[in-house]
């Protein structure tokens, strides 16, 4: 048997077998229980890695649900697929790589921070649902199974949202979530039916061969676009986003963060890879560039006055999927032009999904920090922090490491993609850059705030008793902390081993049509 | 060339600005070793100024809170920030309905354009 051919339904498998055993293994006690979590969230990190090698490697990875052969796309010279098809594109695994380290990371944070909490049998199964969820999303090829994991994943999501189900925040906090993802479900089922209606295929790169823009495709376009955009907190659709964000166990805060990543990937593949030359008008590019700038601005406006740390953290992940949106936008506006592509256009979608990369990685680290803040103290709210770096440097040292890159500062790796992004972005208009770069001023004051009221300053009574959180904790941290300063030291490796494929990959909706189009016998 | 980043417009190293970091951080180091190391341990030397008042021995009394930082920013843009916080109202129709808002927005403009 062939391992290779196999993994993009290992990657969904693991989590899952993770998530359904996971009230078994409780039955064994805290030890088995933690060490499940672990073992499924590492084996699907592993997975995640030995796809992006193999596609790396061999290019697009297709299966097939089901198929006598896992590359059977069009069986007995059918003219479409049928059948449930899991594709892997270079920007797929790379994505599903990005999910993976988060989900391990908010795990290996989750083992301490939980631990004096009951009902972890729940939570171990609804982490490794979500981190299925999300996955799913992220290498389905079929455009109702990517309803369907979207709807796994934000069906875990408000168990764990509203996981400290005492508190009236989180029930509050989860509801409200509910209730605009299950509209946007809507959205996208609609979408979704409205296009099989007319063209009696599901799959992605089939519906792609023969999509042609009529008043359907477009106001299933709107629908689709306006659903993930709102998932993955673009403004003005954000509003349930710091509620959720602040109310969940900070562990799952981590992986919301790459969940919302994969609503913003589900965004790009059905621009790109659905749509891509055929969206005709420049209209929908600068949708999405507008919600970028807005998302940016408005994000980052309503995060510095904020002073409970989760809320505002949650207020600068709007204001950071704006920088992708901008960057994601700017080049679906030049897909149809070769030569803006080539000049900029390819730039920018390589900032974007750098960026996409960075801020799973700094943002989930933010989250970390400040569930280990409130582990600590007791408290969310900075008004009643101060001089916590003497009592806990290791957790300080991590927080500056991400705070500097959420701010873009160099040499850390924020800074690189907003690097692309605003070089790249001039060329269309220098107002965009100037809406970005002052984004990034005030990302910075915001974070000096934080530092500032949290980290420094005199030590108060109220926390004499604060020590720094224990190791596991530690660890969670400094998986993502390794990752940031990894590609903070190593940009030039990371954009070409891991951004440009995925952007090439982004951009190139014939390979991804070809890869399921060209399967037949 | 492993570390330098080239961006169609222009290129940036990062060894160049840790190197960058490094030698300002040389100097910082100098600068501090030229001030004086004679003063006296545990006397009024060692003391904080604080306008000749007693310093409070809980942090949370010289402490400006969270709250209170770039006051001055949000009351120079209050108008700005009464309409953006009014926008957050924290009720879920009203969620739901800036979403539908944009999408119907996106589809009467979709089909015109």
């Amino acid at each position: 048997m062939n391992l290779n051919e196999h993994l993009p339904a290992l990657l969904l498998a693991v989590p899952l077998l993770g998530a359904f055993t996971a009230p078994l293994f409780s039955l064994g006690g805290k030890f088995l229980r933690n060490a499940a979590l672990l073992a499924a969230t590492f084996l699907t990190l592993v997975v995640a890695f030995l796809l992006w090698r193999h596609v790396s490697a061999a290019g697009v990875a297709v299966y097939v649900m089901g198929a006598k052969s896992a590359a059977l796309t069009l069986p007995s010279g059918m003219k479409f697929p049928i059948r449930i098809i899991l594709e892997v594109d270079a920007f797929s695994a790379f994505m599903a790589l990005t999910g993976a380290i988060a989900s391990f990371a908010g795990a290996l944070f989750s083992l301490n921070y939980m631990n004096r909490f009951t009902g972890l049998n729940r939570f171990v199964s609804l982490y490794c649902l979500l981190t299925a969820g999300m996955l799913g999303m992220m290498v389905t090829g079929d455009l109702f199974n990517f309803f369907v994991f979207f709807e796994v994943a934000s069906i875990a999501s408000f168990g764990l949202i509203a996981f400290w189900r005492d508190k009236p925040e989180a029930i509050e906090a989860s509801f409200k979530y509910a209730l605009v993802s299950q509209v946007a479900s809507m959205f996208i089922l609609v979408a979704a039916g409205a296009l099989y209606g007319k063209y009696n295929i599901l799959n992605m790169a089939a519906m792609g061969s023969v999509l042609t823009l009529g008043t359907l495709e477009k106001v299933a376009l709107v629908f689709l676009v306006g659903a993930l955009a709102c998932k993955c907190g673009a403004f003005p659709m954000h509003m349930w986003l710091p509620d959720a964000y602040a109310e969940a166990p900070s562990g799952v805060t981590c992986l919301l963060v790459a969940v919302s990543q994969a609503s913003l990937y589900g965004l790009m593949r059905v621009c790109f890879s659905l749509y891509g030359v055929t969206l005709g008008s420049s209209f929908l590019p600068w949708v999405i560039i507008l919600l970028g700038l807005a998302s940016m601005f408005f994000g980052v406006s309503m995060a510095v006055v904020q002073h409970e740390i989760k809320r505002l953290m949650g207020y600068h992940s709007v204001s950071q999927v704006g920088y992708m949106l901008l960057g994601l936008g700017a080049g679906l506006l030049v897909l149809p032009d070769p030569a803006a592509l080539a000049s900029y256009g390819l730039t920018a979608i390589s900032g974007g999904i750098y960026h996409m990369f960075n801020y799973t990685m700094y943002k989930a680290l933010l989250f970390l920090t400040a569930g280990a803040i409130y582990y600590a103290t007791g408290t969310r709210d900075l008004n009643e922090m101060g001089g916590l770096a003497k009592k806990m440097p290791y957790t300080t040292f991590m927080f500056v490491i991400a705070a500097a890159a959420i701010s873009g500062l160099p040499p850390f790796n924020g800074f690189v993609s907003k690097l692309l992004i605003y070089e790249s972005v001039f060329a269309i208009h220098p107002a965009l850059t100037v809406v970005a770069l002052l984004t990034s001023v005030l990302t910075l004051a915001s974070f000096v705030k934080v530092f500032q009221t949290a980290f420094l300053g005199p030590r108060k009574f109220s926390l004499s008793g604060v020590k720094e959180v224990p190791s596991g904790m530690l660890l969670g941290m400094t998986v993502l902390t390794v990752a940031i300063i990894g590609a903070s030291l190593f940009p030039t490796w990371t954009l070409s081993h891991l951004v440009e494929p995925a952007a090439k990959a982004l951009v190139d909706q014939g390979a991804y049509i070809g890869a399921v189009m060209g399967g037949g016998m | 060339m492993w570390t330098k980043v080239f961006t169609g417009f222009g290129y940036w190293d990062v060894v160049s600005w840790i190197l960058f970091f490094l030698i300002a951080a040389g100097f910082m180091k100098f600068i501090r070793s030229l001030g004086r190391s004679d003063y006296k341990k545990g006397t009024d030397q060692d003391e904080i100024y604080w306008s000749g008042n007693p310093v409070p021995e809980d942090g949370s009394d010289i402490t400006v809170p969270a709250s209170s930082a770039y006051w001055g920013f949000r009351k120079a843009l209050e108008p700005y920030y009464r309409a953006l916080t009014g926008m957050h109202t924290g009720i879920a129709t009203d969620i739901v309905g800036y979403y539908i808002l944009i999408v119907a927005l996106m589809a009467v403009l979709i089909l015109i354009v």
